[in-house]
């Protein structure tokens, strides 16, 4: 026992007040009549007695009430263990990205989860945490036992990538919800990939204590691994030495100079193989061509024979489609050659899929059939043949996709095709063009995974011409400087239509002569032909859309998803209704959409967990805020809350002292009324 | 039959001296089963052989003319004896440590007696009310309306000054020429020897005197819970008493007191009787009267 403020101790001198007021209080006591003092003598008591320590009871009280105040202000405090207090909620957090596959890793960390938990108190909470892909709260907070170990048994190692950031945010929101303080052990290979770039991310409540358990100290082991791989997702002519070639890039972490063989794998025989120098600690880019693959949807794999201690990341899978190429219907202004031309240019450029470009009038498409194309573009098209709009809108309901340009004569007219509210007005400006001011990478049609500074290369482009729109509900991808929605996307239907501000004709904005022209007509084309949505490789924990949100719920076309095991994941109830689908597993998904688009996608892990270099221990410390404590120490730490807390008893002292006070006024008063009696 | 008696406190709370004599005596001769010897008359008792010093005039000379030989009559009671209530109207029959304070109980003693006497024995009842002196007299009287001036005479009575026996009863022999019974009510804060050497004179003229000694109950067994401070309501002295002292001396010292007055007096053939204020009148009375009957 201690006191945080000792110094308020000195009020116990105060408890001479009440001595003194028992002590040497005057006999104040009124005179008394009597009838005759004849038979009485004078007597009077002594010093002493007349001093005695009257109303010892209430003397008591008064001297408990002044001796509890000033325990209440010195703040006396017990020490004792949590364990006894078992009042904390013990979290075991169990590491299952794809990195803890790597060895005896994962193994290691369930073993010491589960000695953790025997020597829990039996009256203390646990919950059990996985952390992956998603962080899951596996259990509510239990004492018993055999739960607890079953859900850690449970725990099986994942494909997805650990965040430590995630995690932080879950033990926060569940810290929020119960308010109860607790201890937060993690055991994890501790991968410095797994830390957010901002500690603060990772950052636990003040009543959150964390314990760190790395199950994997030393330096990563030697890991080469396919980091990235750039395969057409459709294929035309396999020998089209433009399109029919994968790239690979090999990287070694934490690796000598080496020379690796790597292989490309169709449908499980190997093509073709390559030999590549991987320097120490860096990566190789090679490129396989021509991909021979048979028409329809190819199961290909680019793998090194990496022959490490981690033999799960040295493949990278996609899917390919071979397939003829698909039409694209281009409707410009009987005036307009020059932006069929620009168009079908950068899609020709284009290497992820093939695509053959139809150009018309607008005039001339009355009997045409939209359907027989994978998208359409309407390039400053002010009117379209009656038929022609009517056909067009039912192709955008049953899963079609339209993108539209405007140019100067969609602004005379002020009318746009199938765009409910016309154009507000015009902006143009020679003297002064602008540029693009706001783009969001997100949208399938801009998506760069990492964008530089000028964005994404749209910042050198100038635009003269603009069309005002309002956006209404749809989403904007991309504004101009002054805020003008430039880039919108607009569900309908199964479809969608895709609207351009500005023109691809080079006279009203220069875009066509920008890099950045082709991988924007390369990436929406494949949005709006859907092929670009599905096919090709994905990450694990990425989302495909099985159906347009714009559709009623039970009422669509049930989608179906094949998983690399050759389940079906998808209940009825989910294939009718879920709108997006995690891939959760590395291996090939075959997924049938909606729209009856049938789609065959390679998912692979992300490569930021071949990384298997652990975070530094000053890291660690850092992040456990133990800075004079090493992560081995805290890992032998395997008694849950068994160092000392302080629990304070100021609260308590001033109850007692709350119910001296009540009895102290209850027997001042008898006493005073015992007095009045007397008189 | 369980005999109920009358709490002084219940008297108290009677404003009618009248109702409170009635219901006093009424309750206890009620009780007493109708003795015809009972009273304060002075009726034939029996015979004694005459001795020389007796007084002639009490000789049966009808007795002596049949049988020639010289008896006195002794008498119990006349029938028209005069009864005189002296009553100490001094400060210390202020006190009070319930309800009833001395004065009070002194009044009801007084009234009841006079309701025996005037209602109940027809005889005549004087009241004669002193502290250092008399301050108050009617006189013996069967008239009618007596009893209304004797309780007129009792609700003046407020105690004030200090008791003097001796300057009183010098007085009182102005006043009781007729023999008779003469009922002295007084807490007697006073030496018994002066009380009784004042009161003598009254038996030698051939009254008799009784004694009824008024006290509170504090003042035959006082309590103190500490020291404390007293005042002699007739004097105004202070003086500072611890409890022991009130326990052990002074309890001693008022039994002396009580003990040496009691025998002082009987020594001179005068009644005595003790009263304490918290003492039902009615069964006080009724026992000192058994007694008076019985001779004692």
């Amino acid at each position: 026992m201690g006191f945080l403020a000792p110094w308020f101790l000195a009020g116990v001198a105060a408890l001479g007040i009440p001595v003194y007021v028992h002590l040497l209080r005057h006999n104040v006591r009124p005179p008394r009549p009597v009838s005759s003092l004849m038979f009485f003598e004078r007597g009077t008591q002594s010093s002493t007695r007349h001093r005695r320590l009257k109303h010892l009871l209430l003397l008591t009280l008064r001297c408990a009430l002044i001796l509890l105040v000033v325990l209440a202000f010195a703040n006396p405090f017990l020490r004792r263990s949590s364990t006894s207090a078992s009042g904390r909620l013990l979290l075991i957090a169990l590491d299952r990205s794809f990195s803890m596959r790597a060895g005896t890793r994962f193994a290691d960390a369930k073993q010491q989860a589960l000695a953790l938990l025997a020597a829990k108190a039996p009256a203390q909470k646990a919950q059990i945490i996985a952390l992956g892909g998603q962080v899951e709260v596996l259990s509510q907070p239990l004492a018993d036992q055999a739960q607890l170990r079953s859900a850690i048994n449970g725990i099986s190692p994942g494909d997805g990538h650990g965040d430590f950031g995630e995690l932080a945010r879950v033990v926060r929101s569940l810290t929020e919800e119960a308010r109860t303080p607790g201890d937060l052990h993690v055991f994890s290979d501790m991968q410095r990939s797994a830390m957010p770039p901002n500690i603060v991310d990772a950052t636990l409540p003040g009543n959150i204590r964390l314990f760190l358990h790395a199950v994997a100290t030393a330096p990563g082991s030697p890991n080469w691994a396919i980091q990235t791989i750039e395969p057409p997702v459709e294929l035309s002519d396999p020998k089209n030495p433009v399109r029919s070639r994968v790239r690979a890039v090999v990287t070694g972490f934490n690796t000598p100079a080496a020379s690796k063989t790597v292989s490309l794998i169709v449908n499980g025989a190997t093509i073709a193989t390559r030999k590549v120098d991987v320097p120490a600690n860096g990566r190789a880019t090679l490129e396989f061509a021509p991909l021979p693959v048979a028409y329809g949807w190819s199961r290909c794999e680019v793998r090194v024979e990496a022959a490490d201690g981690f033999p799960a990341d040295d493949a990278s899978l996609f899917a390919v489609q071979r397939s003829d190429p698909q039409r694209v219907l281009f409707v410009h202004a009987a005036g307009d050659n020059r932006s069929p031309l620009y168009f079908s240019n950068a899609l020709d450029s284009a290497a992820q899929a093939s695509y053959s470009v139809q150009s018309i009038v607008a005039e001339q498409t009355t009997d045409l059939d939209p359907s027989r194309y994978a998208f359409v573009v309407l390039s400053d098209t002010a009117t379209l043949p009656s038929i022609f709009e009517h056909a067009l809108a039912q192709y955008v309901q049953d899963g079609g996709g339209v993108l539209i340009a405007l140019g100067p004569s969609s602004a005379r007219s002020g009318h746009i095709p199938l765009w409910a509210g016309g154009i507000r007005t015009l902006r143009q400006d020679k003297a002064d063009p602008m540029t693009v001011g706001q783009v969001d990478f997100s949208y399938p049609a801009l998506e760069q995974p990492q964008p530089v500074r000028d964005e994404g290369g749209w910042d050198e482009t100038k635009f003269l011409y603009s069309a005002v729109v309002a956006p209404g509900p749809a989403r904007v991808a991309m504004r101009l400087s002054d805020g003008t929605p430039l880039l919108i996307d607009r569900p309908m239907g199964q479809g969608r239509v895709v609207l351009f501000a500005s023109g691809f004709d080079n006279l009203t904005n220069d875009l066509p002569l920008h890099p950045v022209f082709v991988a924007f007509v390369d990436r929406a084309a494949r949005y709006l032909s859907g092929t670009g949505e599905f096919g090709g490789s994905r990450l694990v924990d990425s989302f495909i859309q099985l159906r347009s949100g714009m559709q009623p719920v039970g009422q669509s076309t049930p989608a179906e998803v094949i998983d690399p095991d050759g389940h079906r994941p998808l209940s009825l109830s989910d294939a009718r209704n879920l709108q997006s689908f995690r891939l959760q597993r590395v291996g090939f998904y075959r997924v049938r959409a909606a729209n009856g688009h049938d789609f065959l996608i390679g998912v692979n892990p992300d490569r930021r967990e071949s990384d298997l270099e652990p975070l530094s221990p000053n890291a660690l410390a850092l992040w456990a805020g133990t800075s004079g404590k090493q992560p081995g120490e805290a890992a032998d730490t395997l008694t849950p809350g068994a160092e000392k807390q302080h629990v304070s008893l100021w609260w308590w002292m001033m109850l007692l002292a709350l119910a001296a006070t009540i009895a102290e006024t209850v027997l001042a008063s008898r006493y005073m009324g015992t007095q009045r009696d007397e008189l | 039959m369980e005999q109920r008696f009358l709490d002084p406190t219940v008297l108290a709370g009677i404003s009618s001296l009248d109702l409170l004599a009635k219901t006093v005596v009424d309750g206890f001769v009620a009780g007493l089963h109708r003795s015809p010897d009972f009273g304060f008359s002075q009726e034939f008792a029996e015979y004694r052989a005459y001795v020389p010093g007796d007084d002639l005039r009490h000789v049966d000379w009808n007795l002596f003319a049949r049988t020639e030989r010289c008896y006195l009559k002794r008498y119990r009671g006349e029938t028209n004896t005069q009864i005189t209530i002296l009553l100490d109207a001094s400060n210390s029959m202020q006190y009070a440590s319930g309800r009833v304070s001395k004065i009070d109980y002194a009044r009801f003693l007084a009234a009841s007696l006079f309701y025996l006497a005037i209602r109940r024995q027809r005889d005549a009842a004087g009241l004669i009310v002193f502290d250092d002196d008399v301050r108050g007299y009617i006189r013996p009287s069967t008239r009618p309306g007596q009893l209304a001036r004797l309780f007129a005479g009792l609700e003046r009575a407020e105690p004030r000054a200090k008791t003097d026996f001796t300057s009183a009863l010098n007085h009182f022999q102005n006043f009781l020429h007729r023999r008779g019974i003469a009922i002295i009510i007084s807490d007697f804060y006073e030496d018994p020897a002066a009380v009784v050497r004042a009161i003598e004179p009254l038996r030698f003229r051939g009254h008799e005197v009784v004694l009824f000694h008024v006290l509170d109950p504090q003042e035959i067994r006082p309590t103190l819970n500490s020291s404390a401070i007293l005042i002699d309501l007739e004097t105004d002295r202070r003086m500072e008493v611890i409890p022991e002292y009130a326990q052990t001396t002074y309890r001693a010292k008022i039994d002396a007191h009580i003990d040496a007055l009691r025998t002082r007096a009987r020594g001179c053939g005068i009644d005595y009787q003790l009263l304490a204020t918290d003492q039902p009148l009615d069964a006080v009375l009724r026992e000192y009267l058994y007694r008076r009957q019985a001779g004692n």
